[in-house]
């Protein structure tokens, strides 16, 4: 008798809030590969970083050796060192170009498609392209960056190939790779102000600056502090380009932390190592996003 | 005369200072994509004519040799393994999405939410983190160097999951009411009512996940072992000097050309559906 009633009870419920049992299955064929190849090997990889392991043999238990050594390497301070001036140098450009040329094309001049479309075509194409493209124009002797430099007196300058400048000149590419992703934030973002507020500013005889700094940016704080997180997270991430315009070189002066990481783990087979420092950047990127979280929150 | 212009600019919602920011703007449009016209000069000199003190832009000659030779490495290869990675993966990662992105907003079951929470989660997760283990995983299981190691780890991206999620959430319920009455079942629900409909997200990560996928390098260069099962941009990442000798031998005109071939492909998808590229991006990641 209570079964019974409980059981229409339930019916009842289930009326209301039927479960679908099908979204199981149907959410299945996405989350099956989902957590076998990006989630499950995260926690392997916590695990790894705890042993020594060479591709061929079994791997062996070493506690905390591995991140004792990477605290020791100088390689690892070069190499996150670096990641920080990549950082210096990138983000900033990033953001900033990437808020002009929005700004730009957001005016209804005429042939703005066509900018738009040029502005982002490079975050189209392969880190290959980038970088083969611009080892040849920043070659020392032959590329046209040092030509047309050499006009306004500057003598040829060694972008890929020294020490001092390696770093600067894989900036110059990732800046012109990176900032199409900023661009069309921006562009988003400065599409959704309504045109009336501007309008009504500009009767208020506003000038185009005091337009931009106290009707425009006031709109634009949440997505350049997304632009700057994203794009500090992807420099930290920077490899392809380094690996094809300078492989690290010279004496690491253009080495990041992921170069570093696939040295040691394809070179040297030092797999438990490798994994090791890659949890040491993973930790570094998850504080930044953290941080980022909680200012935004705390600003709204 | 001046009253004149300033009708003309008003009707436009423009201001004298316009004048000027137009052209500026414009020139730093066109030298934005110089690399790109330069890389394609290049690839059409002679190799003596590149490597000049003096800048040509139109070369005075031509010749499609640099093209040709480039052939000599096993491009074709490449390129197929390319189109295998790239189109097998975005496919099932935009059909698994969409069938994940549909659940996720029009049904309901115990865990739902916590399901979608992790998915957002994991974007915190560089895939740099699970490469490593992801490599041993694959030579375990003697899977390295294969398609399958190209494909698979490729599949889970969850902008795809992200993208239909909010598509159908905004859905009309009464299309999904006529066809319950008539008795579809979930699976055809979707296949039948939903996903003929989801064309827009469908495009746009589509063409996202495909230019993501073609230029896929860290995965692709930590897996691949043999020359056969190397992809396009992998392969050709050997033209550059520091990695392979190939520019040493060929000089840049033929390592221009190999670019320009391996940009083609992302350039016209990006030149033609444009509009889904920037409508997907800003959608994806704005509204995180």
């Amino acid at each position: 008798m209570t079964t019974a009633i409980l059981q229409g009870h339930a019916d009842v419920e289930a009326e209301r809030h039927p479960t679908d049992r099908a979204g199981y299955l149907l959410v299945a064929f996405f989350a099956l590969p989902f957590f076998l190849f990006n989630i499950l090997p995260v926690l392997v990889g916590v695990y790894v970083s705890f042993t020594r392991w060479s591709i061929v043999g079994t791997p062996k238990w070493v506690g905390l050796d591995n991140f004792h050594k990477a605290f020791a390497d100088q390689w690892v301070a070069v190499a996150f060192k670096n990641v920080f001036l990549y950082g210096l140098v990138i983000v900033p450009c990033v953001t900033g170009l990437g808020l002009l040329f929005a700004l730009f094309v957001n005016k209804r001049y005429p042939l703005s498609g066509l900018a738009r479309t040029l502005f982002f075509a490079p975050t189209v194409v392969s880190a290959t392209v980038i970088g083969l493209v611009w080892v040849w124009m920043l070659d020392t002797q032959y590329g046209l960056v040092n030509y047309y430099l050499s006009f306004v007196g500057f003598d040829d300058i060694p972008w890929l190939t020294s020490t001092r400048w390696s770093l600067i000149g894989v900036s110059i590419a990732s800046v012109w790779w990176d900032l199409g992703l900023a661009f069309v934030l921006f562009l988003a973002a400065l599409q959704d102000i309504p045109g009336e507020i501007i309008d009504a500013a500009r009767v208020d005889g506003a000038n185009r600056w005091q337009r931009f700094k106290h009707v425009i940016l006031p709109h634009l704080r949440p997505v350049i502090s997304m632009v700057v997180t994203l794009q500090l997270i992807s420099t930290l991430r920077i490899f392809s380009q380094v690996y094809v315009m300078t492989n690290g070189g010279p004496a690491s002066s253009s080495s990041s932390p992921i170069h570093y990481i696939y040295n040691l783990a394809i070179v040297r087979n030092l797999f438990g190592y490798a994994a090791a420092v890659s949890l040491l950047l993973f930790v570094l990127i998850l504080a930044i996003t953290v941080v980022q979280r909680f200012l935004l929150r705390e600003r709204v | 005369m001046t009253d004149w212009l300033d009708q003309k600019l008003e009707a436009r919602g423009l201001e004298r200072a316009d004048l000027f920011i137009w052209p500026f703007g414009m020139a730093v449009a066109v030298l934005w994509a110089l690399p790109f016209v330069w890389m394609v000069s290049t690839s059409f000199k002679f190799p003596g004519d590149v490597m000049t003190k003096d800048i040509e832009w139109l070369p005075h000659r031509i010749t499609l040799d640099n093209y040709i030779k480039v052939f000599n490495y096993p491009v074709i290869r490449w390129g197929f393994n390319s189109v295998v990675q790239a189109t097998v993966s975005t496919f099932l990662c935009v059909l698994f999405g969409a069938m994940a992105g549909y659940a996720l907003a029009r049904m309901r079951f115990p865990g739902r939410d916590t399901l979608f929470y992790i998915f957002l989660a994991s974007l915190m997760i560089p895939t740099e983190v699970s490469v490593i283990p992801l490599l041993l995983g694959f030579v375990e299981v003697g899977w390295a160097s294969s398609y399958q190691a190209l494909i698979l780890p490729s599949i889970g991206n969850v902008f795809s999951v992200y993208i239909f999620r909010q598509f159908f959430m905004s859905f009309p319920k009464e299309l999904e009411e006529a066809a319950k009455m008539d008795g579809a079942g979930p699976f055809n629900l979707f296949f039948r009512i939903a996903l003929p409909l989801a064309r827009a997200p469908a495009i746009a990560a589509s063409v996202i996940i495909f230019t993501l996928n073609w230029n896929n390098f860290l995965w692709p260069l930590l897996v691949t072992f043999d020359e056969s099962m190397k992809t396009l941009p992998v392969g050709i990442a050997a033209f550059t000097p520091v990695v392979g000798t190939q520019t040493q031998i060929e000089g840049y005109s033929v390592a221009m050309a190999a670019v320009t071939i391996l940009s083609i492909p992302s350039l016209l998808l990006f030149c033609f559906l444009q509009r889904y590229f920037i409508q997907g991006l800003s959608q994806g990641s704005l509204k995180q």
